[in-house]
C-alpha cells in the first residue's frame, strides 16, 4: 500500500492544490464561487421543467427532488473522471520538470469535485424545504447518512480516477471514448427514472451491473424515499469501492515510472 | 581522471543508462496494454535513443559540479535521473539527502492565482511544510525584489518576475543537495548575479551543487569537478578548467588535443601538484615569480613590488593569442585573474621566443599561502599551454589580519576616542605582556 502512503504523505499538497483548483477556477468571474451553486441551481431547474412539463406525469413526486438526488452524485462521479483524462498530461510541466508526487493530481481531481457536490447539497436540502411548506414533501431523517454514502463514493471515484488518469496518458484517445461512454452510462443509470418501472427482468439484471446504480439508488433512497438503503446495495458499495481502490493503486503503480516520458 | 570512492558521497551513480523509445502511432496502445500486463515494457518500439549511456560518478557532500556537453548530449536528462523525475534503465542512482531541482524556474506555478499563493504551493511540492513556508515567506518575496505584485495573478508578470520568484522559492527550501539546469541564463545581469551570489552562498554552507549549464564561465568558476557529456557518454570528468578547455577544444574543431609536451618544467618541478594541458603550440617553457631587481622569490612580504615573467617557446606562429595569470588563495579561491585580452592589447604578432612579464608594484597580500597560473591560450580559450599551480609562493607578514587582499590604509580617531600606538615589533603578543609593557613606567 505504498500509494497510499504517498498520499498521506503529500496530504498538505494535495489540500493545498485542491484549494488552488477551487480558487483558480472561479478567479476573474464575476459571481466566483457562486456559480458551485448557481450551476447546480440552473440544472434543477431545467430538469424540473423539462420533465414537468414537457413529459408529464411521472410516477414518483416531486419528480424534481427525486432527480435531483440522482443527478448530483452522478455529476460528481462523471465530471471527475472526464476531468482525470487530462490532470496527468495538462500538469506535464509538473510531472516533467519537477518532483512531483504524480498520484496527488487526480485525487485532487476527485476533492474538488467533492466539494462542488458538497456545495450543491443545501441547494436540494433548500428545494426539500420549499416542497416540504407546501406540503409535497418532507426531508427523511435518512438525509444524514449522506456523508457515509459520500465517502463510499469518493472511494470508489478516487479508484477509477487514478486509473483513468495514468492510462489516458499513454492512450490519448481515452478522454473521447471516456466523454462518449458518460453520455450512455447516463441512460443506463438509474437517474432519470426509477429502476423498478423497468419492466423486464434481463434489462434490471444488467443496470445492477453498472456500478453507480447502487450509488445513485442509495442516494435516492436516504435523500428521496426515507428509506435506508438496500443489504445488496450497500454490499455493492463496498465492494465496488475496495476494487474500484485496489484496481487504481494497482494501474496507478504500475504506470507511475513511465508517466515522465510519456506526457 | 580516476573516480575515488568516498563512502560520504552525496550522489552516488553506477553504470546509469537511459534509453529512451520512440513510440509510432499505432504501438501506443500496446504501450498501455503492455505496461499493465509486466512492468519492464520489454517489446519493440519504432526506435530507441540512447540519451545516457553508462554513466558513473561520485558527487562528494558540498561540492559543486558541472554538466557540460553539446545540445543533446544527455545533460538534462542525466539531471533528472538523479532528481528522480526519470528511472534509469539501467545502473542506479544513490542520492542522499533533501533535493531540490531547478529544471524550469516557476514549473509548479498556477497562473490563475496570486504570487502569494503560488509560493505557498511551490513550497509545499518542493517538500516545505506550510509553517516553514510562512516563516520564510518574507525572505523570499525580498529575494525576488518583487513585493509590489505579490498579490496580483501570476499571469500578470513578466518572465523575468516569473523566474525571481521561482528561484527564490527554489533557494529558500534550503536543500541538501540542488540541481540546477541552465536557469541561471535567464533573468537580467542583475539577478543573474544575485542567483550566482546566492549559490555561492549555499556552496559555502556545504550545499551539494549539481549544474548543467553551457555557460562554461560559471564552470570554470563555480565547480569543483566538471563532467562533460557526449552522445550520453562520459568523455571527460576531473577539474573544470582542464575539462572546460579540452571542451572548446573539441567544439572549436581541434583534432590535436595532446598535453604540452614534457620537454621542460624546470623552475616548477617543485609544485607537484602542477597541472598542465594545451596544444603546445605554444609554450609557456618558464614561469618565476622575481622582485624589482629581478632576484627568483618563493616567499614576500605583504605590499612589496613582484613581476610574473613567463618564457615563451612558439612552436606555431600564432596570430590569436592570450596571456594570462591568475592568482589563488590556497584554499583555491580565485584572488585576481587577469590577462591580456581583458586588458585591451590586441595580438599582433608571436613568431618567436619571447618574455612576458606582469609587473605588480605592490602585491597587497594578507599573510598565506598562494598559487599561481599562467596560461597562453587563443581569444575564446583554446589552450596553448595552461600551467595550473605552475608556482606557488607564500606571504609572510607580522600583522595578523584575515582575509586575502591587504587594502593600504591607515586608521584615524578624534573625539572620544583614543589609542597608543604599540610598535610594530610588540603587535600580537600576548595581552598579559602587552599589559605589563603598557604599565612599565
Amino acid at each position: 500500500m505504498n500509494e497510499l502512503a504517498i498520499l498521506y504523505r503529500y496530504r498538505q499538497l494535495i489540500a493545498a492544490l485542491t484549494a488552488r483548483d477551487l480558487k483558480a477556477r472561479y478567479r476573474g468571474s464575476i459571481l466566483g464561487f457562486f456559480w458551485s451553486l448557481a450551476n447546480p441551481l440552473l440544472l434543477l431547474g431545467v430538469y424540473s421543467l423539462v420533465f414537468a412539463v414537457f413529459f408529464p406525469p411521472q410516477a414518483v413526486r416531486p419528480y424534481p427532488l427525486f432527480l435531483f438526488a440522482g443527478i448530483l452524485p452522478w455529476t460528481f462521479f462523471s465530471s471527475a473522471v472526464l476531468e482525470s483524462t487530462t490532470s496527468i498530461a495538462g500538469n506535464a510541466g509538473l510531472i516533467k520538470k519537477v518532483m512531483f508526487p504524480a498520484e496527488t493530481l487526480p485525487l485532487v481531481v476527485v476533492l474538488s469535485h467533492l466539494v462542488h457536490f458538497a456545495l450543491a447539497l443545501p441547494i436540494l436540502f433548500a428545494a426539500m424545504a420549499i416542497y416540504a411548506g407546501f406540503g409535497m414533501a418532507t426531508i427523511p431523517l435518512t438525509a444524514a447518512l449522506v456523508p457515509f454514502l459520500m465517502l463510499l463514493q469518493t472511494i470508489f471515484v478516487a479508484g477509477v480516477v487514478m486509473c483513468v488518469a495514468s492510462a489516458s496518458v499513454l492512450l490519448r484517445d481515452l478522454r473521447d471514448i471516456i466523454a462518449n461512454l458518460m453520455q450512455l452510462a447516463f441512460f443506463i443509470t438509474p437517474i432519470i427514472y426509477l429502476i423498478d418501472s423497468i419492466g423486464s427482468r434481463p434489462l434490471r439484471a444488467l443496470l445492477r451491473l453498472n456500478p453507480m446504480t447502487p450509488f445513485v439508488v442509495s442516494y435516492q433512497d436516504v435523500l428521496f424515499f426515507g428509506h435506508l438503503p438496500g443489504l445488496a446495495d450497500a454490499l455493492l458499495m463496498l465492494f465496488y469501492a475496495f476494487v474500484s481502490m485496489a484496481a487504481g493503486i494497482t494501474v496507478f503503480d504500475r504506470l507511475r515510472d513511465t508517466l515522465a516520458e510519456a506526457i | 581522471m580516476t573516480e575515488t570512492h568516498v563512502p560520504d558521497f552525496a550522489i552516488a551513480a553506477d553504470r546509469v543508462s537511459k534509453t529512451y523509445r520512440l513510440w509510432g502511432r499505432r504501438s501506443q496502445f500496446a504501450t498501455l496494454k503492455s505496461a499493465l500486463l509486466k512492468r519492464d515494457l520489454k517489446f519493440s518500439p519504432e526506435a530507441m535513443v540512447d540519451a545516457v549511456r553508462d554513466v558513473s560518478f561520485h558527487i562528494d557532500r558540498g561540492e559543486a559540479f558541472g554538466i557540460i556537453g553539446r545540445n543533446g548530449s544527455g545533460k538534462s536528462t542525466l539531471l533528472k535521473l538523479i532528481s528522480g523525475i526519470l528511472k534509469p534503465t539501467s545502473g542506479n542512482v544513490q542520492v542522499n539527502g533533501r533535493v531540490a531541482a531547478l529544471i524550469e524556474l516557476g514549473a509548479g506555478f498556477h497562473p490563475e492565482i496570486t504570487g502569494r499563493e503560488n509560493i505557498l504551493i511551490n513550497g509545499i511540492m518542493l517538500g516545505l511544510s506550510k509553517r516553514e513556508i510562512e516563516s520564510r515567506f518574507d525572505a523570499i518575496v525580498d529575494f525576488s525584489g518583487i513585493r509590489p505584485f505579490i498579490d496580483q495573478p501570476v499571469k500578470t508578470y513578466s518572465s523575468g518576475m516569473y523566474v525571481r520568484l521561482g528561484f527564490a522559492v527554489a533557494v529558500h527550501v534550503d536543500p541538501e543537495i540542488l540541481l540546477i539546469d541552465e536557469v541561471l541564463a535567464v533573468g537580467d545581469e542583475e539577478f543573474s548575479q544575485q542567483c550566482i551570489a546566492k549559490i555561492q552562498e549555499m556552496k559555502f554552507r556545504g550545499v551539494t551543487l549539481v549544474f548543467v549549464t553551457h555557460q562554461l564561465d560559471q564552470v570554470r568558476k563555480l565547480c569543483d569537478r566538471a563532467l562533460w557529456l557526449d552522445r550520453g557518454a562520459t568523455t571527460a570528468i576531473g577539474d573544470p578548467t582542464r575539462v572546460v578547455d579540452a571542451y572548446l577544444q573539441e567544439v572549436s574543431g581541434t583534432v590535436e588535443a595532446s598535453p604540452a609536451a614534457e620537454t621542460e618544467a624546470p623552475a616548477a618541478k617543485a609544485a607537484e601538484e602542477e597541472e598542465r594541458w594545451g596544444s603546445g603550440e605554444v609554450v609557456l617553457k618558464r614561469v618565476i615569480l622575481v622582485d624589482p631587481k629581478g632576484h627568483e622569490l618563493v616567499a614576500l612580504g605583504a605590499g612589496t613590488g613582484v613581476t610574473v615573467e613567463m618564457d615563451v617557446e612558439v612552436r606555431a606562429p600564432q596570430e590569436d593569442f592570450v596571456f594570462g595569470v591568475g592568482i589563488y588563495h590556497a584554499d583555491g579561491a580565485c584572488v585576481y585573474g587577469t590577462n591580456t585580452e581583458i586588458e585591451g592589447f590586441l595580438p599582433q604578432r608571436l613568431d618567436g621566443p619571447g618574455r612576458v612579464r606582469m609587473v605588480i608594484p605592490s602585491l597587497d597580500l594578507v599573510a598565506g599561502t598562494y598559487r599561481i597560473d599562467a596560461a597562453v591560450h587563443t581569444r575564446n580559450g583554446r589552450a596553448f599551454d595552461y600551467r595550473r599551480g605552475v608556482l606557488r609562493f607564500v606571504v609572510g607578514s607580522r600583522v595578523h589580519d584575515t582575509g586575502v587582499y591587504r587594502p593600504k590604509h591607515t586608521w584615524k580617531f578624534d573625539g572620544g576616542i583614543a589609542f597608543r600606538e604599540v610598535d610594530n615589533l610588540q603587535r600580537n603578543v600576548p595581552a598579559t605582556v602587552a599589559e605589563a609593557l603598557k604599565n612599565k613606567p
